[in-house]
């Protein structure tokens, strides 16, 4: 269960995140929808805890960020925009070093890694040293460590980003397991039929707060639009002349 | 109990990593030579010098204008007379002769009058190589020139001593073991740049290289204190600054036994237990330099960028080896709490053979890893700032 209400951020004068509210219960998938630059980033850097909001709260399962973000960390799984990776450890070692920050012992994160590695068809890579990988596999290995301690909250930001057909499909079938396991999904995207394709729910932010916020349908009923690409340009040029 | 498995996660984790990284290889293995390297080079260069000043092979021109004085110097130990080039000046212009010994042409008739003899030597000032030589010669000169106009005072009924109205005695109070420090004293020097270096491109690569790369965010999502993660760091950076010490200590350790100190004019050698003092005196040294490399490089977004800071970081341990040539640093223990400085006046004085009380050495160590734990510190409040989390 993640909630957030009233997020706020300004980075100099610039109002990156003016306010941001919304909310993403167990075995739900919830999706950020906006343009680049529309504050998606700095919204979910707030709620992994690493940078802190100007206004407004993140809880995570009822915990919250900023006075525990280690507390709410270790409930969290989240592929942050920055994948950056060591070159010179394998895969299954960047696994491992995430499992053991966790806290967690050895045969725990040796089986965990098994499965996470075959769910996401990196196991012909496993020993291989990930200087060298393609993006997708990146992005693969990325997902691994950050899911290696089964958190029941996860957050991803853009991960289909720079992915092929093949491994877009994958996260696609990833993030749904996820959701019938049970856990909580929150993940950004500009993509529509992404969005339309996984999210219970859809949360569109523009110029740093949400504009919109419901199913598909309930978007392209407000809009009046019948196709939900429409639906998103008229939402998000509705936050523009909103500034304006 | 948490928290230390994490921080050694973080070591073991730097550690491989590092031991995969050429660069920070590389950066270990010629610190831990580079020591050895120029000591063993120093010695052998300085051992050569005396040797070649002790037994001399010395061109003479001239030789059958004065056969007695060439006799005499063919009688002195370690000179072998040979005959000199033609163009003698030309000769050691071009290095070929390192002294050449002219006698002049009217040397018999000079020495019959008893006037002054003419004699040249011809040597050249700026070759450091030959200066020792060029001394014994003069000397051999010196010592022949006294003789005979010693005997010349006696045959007139002089005693000789009424030509010398003063006689320098020297009294030299340095004793053997303090004449070995000073040829040792660049080995505090050059074990303090192996314990800067050693470590130091693991430092970067764990830090500025952790940026670059942009793992530092992913990295600091982990349940894990911003104090553990710079532990670790740390004690990974430290473990290769104090690897690269202790080989440089073996490495020169084996070096020195094989120094011809009897060449060199020295009975006594730096004893194991000295050295080992100056090990452990300098090991800590490593703990906070490693920490003082971390915290530089935390700032730096890049490899490159680091590189460019450290650059002036590497002025902290020559800056007091510039220092102990102007102000000895020899005998002020007391200095033993400043970083860097007291590991110099201490290792001075262990050197010298006049090793100071162990509770200075207990301050020094103290003094450093209390300064290396407030480095871990701020680097650690560093990572919590937003500006070095995102700032790419």
């Amino acid at each position: 269960m993640i909630a957030v209400s009233g997020l706020r951020k300004c980075f100099g004068h610039v109002e990156a995140v003016r306010d941001v509210t919304f909310s993403a219960s167990d075995g739900t998938v919830v999706g950020l929808l906006g343009h680049n630059g529309a504050g998606k980033t700095t919204t979910l850097r707030m709620l992994s805890g690493l940078m802190v909001p100007d206004g407004g709260h993140v809880s995570v399962d009822g915990m919250d960020v900023v006075a525990d973000p280690i507390g709410a960390q270790r409930a969290m799984g989240l592929l942050p925009d920055s994948r950056g990776l060591y070159p010179r450890l394998t895969p299954r070692e960047h696994i491992r070093y995430f499992g053991e920050l966790h806290g967690m012992d050895g045969r725990a994160i040796e089986s965990r890694s098994a499965g996470l590695l075959r769910q996401l068809g990196l196991e012909p890579l496993a020993d291989r040293r990930v200087a060298g990988f393609s993006q997708g596999e990146r992005t693969k290995v990325a997902l691994a460590r950050a899911l290696v301690h089964q958190p029941r909250n996860i957050v991803l930001d853009e991960p289909t980003n720079g992915l092929d057909v093949m491994s877009t499909r994958a996260m696609r079938a990833l993030i749904r397991s996820l959701k019938q396991e049970g856990c909580c999904v929150v993940f950004s995207s500009h993509i529509m039929q992404e969005v339309s394709a996984l999210c219970d729910r859809i949360v569109v932010i523009a110029q740093g707060r949400v504009v919109a916020h419901g199913t598909a349908d309930e978007l392209r009923a407000q809009t009046g639009e019948a196709d939900l690409e429409d639906a998103f340009v008229a939402l998000s040029g509705a936050g523009r002349e909103d500034l304006e | 109990m948490r928290t230390v498995r994490q921080i050694f996660a973080v070591f073991r984790k730097e550690l491989v990593d590092g031991a995969r990284d050429r660069r920070s290889i590389s950066s270990l293995a010629f610190s831990a030579v580079i020591a050895p390297l120029l000591f063993g080079l120093m010695f052998t260069v300085a051992a050569e010098r005396r040797k070649s000043a002790d037994e001399i092979r010395l061109p003479v021109q001239g030789a059958e204008h004065a056969p007695a004085f060439v006799d005499w110097l063919t009688q002195q130990s370690g000179v072998t007379i040979v005959a000199a080039p033609t163009d003698a000046e030309q000769a050691v212009a071009t290095h070929d002769e390192d002294v050449v010994l002219i006698i002049d042409d009217q040397f018999g008739r000079d020495m019959a009058r008893a006037v002054p003899a003419t004699v040249k030597l011809v040597s050249d000032v700026t070759r450091e190589n030959a200066r020792m030589k060029v001394a014994r010669v003069r000397n051999l000169v010196a010592t022949y020139s006294g003789m005979t106009g010693g005997l010349r005072l006696l045959a007139r009924g002089v005693a000789p001593g009424v030509a010398t109205a003063i006689r320098v005695e020297d009294v030299e109070v340095s004793t053997s073991q303090q004449r070995l420090a000073m040829q040792l004293s660049i080995l505090p020097l050059l074990l303090v740049i192996a314990a800067l270096t050693g470590g130091m491109q693991l430092a970067i690569d764990s830090t500025a290289g952790e940026r670059e790369r942009g793992s530092l965010e992913p990295l600091l999502l982990n349940p894990v204190s911003r104090q553990a993660l710079a532990a670790g760091k740390w004690l990974a950076a430290s473990a290769f600054g104090c690897g690269a010490v202790v080989f440089s200590m073996v490495l020169t350790v084996t070096v020195m036994r094989r120094v011809p100190w009897h060449d060199l004019g020295i009975r006594f050698r730096v004893s194991d237990t000295e050295l080992m003092t100056l090990l452990l005196l300098i090991l800590p040294l490593a703990l906070f330099l490693s920490a003082l490399v971390m915290f530089a490089s935390t700032f730096a977004r890049s490899f490159k960028e680091a590189q460019t800071y450290l650059g002036m970081l590497m002025l902290v341990p020559m800056l007091p080896g510039i220092v102990s040539t102007i102000y000895p640093l020899a005998g002020r223990p007391w200095l033993a709490p400043v970083p860097v400085l007291g590991q110099y006046a201490l290792a001075a004085d262990v050197l010298g053979g006049k090793p100071p009380h162990v509770v200075f050495y207990i301050l020094a160590a103290a003094s450093v890893l209390l300064c290396a734990g407030i480095l871990v510190g701020l680097t650690a409040r560093l990572l919590g700032r937003e500006a070095i989390v995102f700032g790419r």
